[in-house]
């Protein structure tokens, strides 16, 4: 997951991939591959080549909105903005305006692709099917037009928010 | 003995005096303003009485509540802790009338010492030194002028009826000295109700030492040795240690028997605190004001004398005698103190009112904490914000440092500022940890402060940044998840709509 974080006027991206007891992220440049435990909703013990940091994230993360976040007593605070959600939400509010993007609502994987890149589709057609907690779900394109680009393949993984295909 | 003490007090005071009727097996009484009915220090009380709603002035300020509800409650006896009604003759009168017994002195002890100017005339019959100055109140600005040029400039205008810092006014030079009297004056009228301002000369290099006093009622006297409190902020202790940090035993005999006399001077009664100003440049010591109440920072006190000072103001209360005489008083190692407040360090100290959503406090060896809060509670705008003072012990000065330095570095407190980072800075500087103390340390701590060049972790703001990017996108999965898991209960629903069971019933089966 691709996430933008703000420290006061300091912006970084970070890129991770959660894997529930380990994670794999990248901050502008510096690679991490932390062990983490999760002790409850916003506290985590993360450990990084041996070395603890007790961290807890106070309030409720929303994209754009600012949290305390704590490590050991050293206290930060974070916005993290999620550059889909701002897309998407800019999408959804215009609709009949330019390229419609489909987008994975949940984390999963493709297992179906149902049309080529520069295919025409009409408002309803099936794109590409995702599977997750054993349940298919088969994304529609939300406009006629044209495929202009199909972000996945067969068997791809997905999180939440991911850009699956746009629709122009 | 008391069976039931009432407590007409709230927060962390409150706490500790239940602490002590529950040592002694009395049954605590508490009373709370409408938003404390929720708070620790009722919870832990064997009865609460509401007095009145939020404000001081109709609840904790409010006599005829508390005494009622001491009445009702069958009480024997009221513990004022500090602040509040602590050092209000007329409400010791008042518990007195109604046939309680009030643990603390005696209403005209309170009298001599609540006016500052008496006191000091009070402490000067006494022998005492006091700190030079007036022992009348200033009859006019012309009076404060010759005697401010008579005293030597710089001087100190302070409000007679006055404490905690308000109605003081520093005065460098004669140009000044318009403007700061009718500004002490007012202020003084606003927060006391007395507009009586007398004026001191200032001490150079002061240090604030008080002497702990203790008297029963059958004429026995003992100072407890002195306790340093020199790191204020705004006149406002933050800091404090016992024994104080230059060690001279021969000054805490003097000082001690300076104390005593004054305690005697008003044929004082439990337990009490004469201030001082030690002038780090002459040597001197002078009096400056008695507090006839037991003191915020009495836990340093009980760390190195190992005396519980509540517990022996309920039994003197009783009546009984002194549970030691001067030359059983032991002092052994060193305590420090840090009143943990709600306060943002980075806002000028502005409260911080709010829920603590997460409360970690310290232990371990040497480590005291006296709290007024749990984890949830709600710190309130109406009274003091303070969360607890943590204190801790050692063998040596540097022990307890190691202590305190550790015990601060584990508080943790969520959903609310507090001044734990700033007493984590001052632990770790080099003018605390010489010891090199006076009233002017925390103005010269916050200029080598700007100095320092912050030590930013770049690991610690990755992970900080790792731990707002997991929580984001473990929530966000969260929130997916149970919109999906409603979905399929919907399925469920469709089905029962439809009138479908899973299993066919028994009645089916018996029938063959």
């Amino acid at each position: 997951m691709k996430l933008d974080a703000n420290i006061g006027d300091v912006q970084s991206a970070i890129d991770f991939r959660d894997e529930g007891e380990r994670v794999f992220a990248e901050i502008s440049g510096r690679s991490y591959q932390i062990e983490v435990r999760e002790l409850a909703a916003g506290r985590y013990t993360l450990m990084c080549e041996g070395t603890v940091f007790e961290c807890r994230v106070e309030g409720a993360s929303e994209s754009g909105k600012s949290v305390d976040v704590f490590v050991g007593n050293r206290q930060f605070s974070i916005a993290i903005t999620d550059p889909k959600r701002l897309r998407s939400a800019a999408t959804a509010s215009a609709q009949a305006d330019g390229a419609a993007r489909i987008i994975a609502p949940m984390p999963g994987k493709v297992v179906r692709v149902l049309v080529e890149a520069g295919a025409q589709v009409a408002a309803g057609d099936g794109i590409v099917v995702v599977e997750a907690m054993k349940m298919q779900n088969e994304m529609k394109s939300p406009k006629a037009g044209m495929v202009s680009s199909l972000e996945v393949e067969q068997g791809a993984t997905v999180n939440a928010g991911d850009v699956l295909a746009i629709i122009e | 003995m008391f069976q039931k003490i009432l407590i007409a007090n709230r927060g962390e005071i409150a706490v500790r005096i239940i602490r002590a009727c529950r040592d002694l097996q009395i049954a605590p009484v508490a009373v709370f303003s409408e938003p404390d009915a929720g708070a620790l220090h009722v919870r832990m009380a064997h009865e609460a009485y509401c007095i009145g709603p939020a404000a001081s002035t109709e609840s904790y300020l409010n006599i005829g509540a508390i005494i009622e509800a001491a009445q009702k409650a069958g009480a024997d006896a009221i513990h004022p802790g500090y602040g509040f009604l602590a050092e209000n003759a007329q409400f010791a009168r008042a518990v007195g009338a109604a046939g309680l017994t009030f643990i603390g002195p005696t209403p005209a002890a309170m009298e001599v010492m609540g006016s500052k100017t008496s006191a000091r005339r009070a402490a000067a019959a006494a022998g005492a030194p006091v700190v030079p100055g007036t022992t009348e109140g200033l009859k006019s600005f012309a009076e404060a002028s010759e005697l401010a040029a008579q005293f030597g400039y710089p001087i100190m205008l302070k409000a007679a009826a006055g404490g905690g810092g308000k109605g003081m006014r520093q005065v460098a030079g004669p140009g000044e000295l318009h403007s700061a009297f009718a500004g002490a004056q007012s202020e003084a009228a606003a927060a006391f109700g007395d507009s009586e301002i007398y004026l001191e000369k200032i001490v150079e290099k002061p240090r604030h030492i008080e002497i702990q006093v203790f008297a029963d009622t059958r004429g026995n006297y003992v100072h407890l040795g002195e306790r340093e409190c020199s790191i204020q902020r705004r006149h406002q202790k933050v800091i404090e240690e016992c024994p104080s940090p230059i060690g001279d035993q021969s000054l805490r005999e003097r000082m001690g028997e300076a104390a005593v006399k004054i305690a005697r001077a008003v044929d004082y009664v439990g337990a009490g605190t004469v201030e001082f100003l030690f002038s780090d440049i002459t040597r001197d010591f002078f009096f400056l004001e008695m507090n006839t109440r037991l003191q915020v920072e009495h836990p340093v006190t009980e760390l190195v004398t190992g005396i519980d000072l509540v517990r022996e103001q309920i039994a003197v209360a009783a009546g009984a005698k002194l549970s030691f005489k001067q030359e059983d008083i032991r002092w052994q190692g060193h305590a420090i103190e840090c009143r943990v407040y709600a306060e943002d360090p980075d806002n000028n100290f502005f409260p911080s009112p709010g829920r603590i959503t997460f409360l970690r406090v310290p232990s371990g060896p040497g480590i005291r904490d006296d709290g007024g809060v749990a984890e949830g509670d709600e710190v309130s705008i109406h009274y003091d914000p303070m969360i607890s003072k943590l204190a801790a012990w050692g063998p040596t000065r540097a022990q307890a440092i190691d202590r305190i330095r550790r015990a601060l570095d584990e508080y943790a407190v969520g959903g609310i500022k507090t001044t734990l980072p700033i007493f984590r800075e001052i632990v770790r500087d080099e003018e605390f940890i010489a010891g090199r103390l006076d009233t002017g340390f925390i103005s010269r701590f916050n200029e080598r402060r700007e100095d320092r060049t912050v030590d930013e972790s770049r690991t610690d703001r990755d992970m900080a940044v790792i731990a707002a990017s997991l929580a984001y996108a473990r929530g966000q999965s969260k929130a997916k998840r149970s919109e999906s898991s409603g979905e399929e209960s919907k399925w469920k629903k469709a089905a029962r709509d439809a009138g479908l069971h899973r299993a066919p019933s028994r009645r089916v089966f018996e029938r063959r």
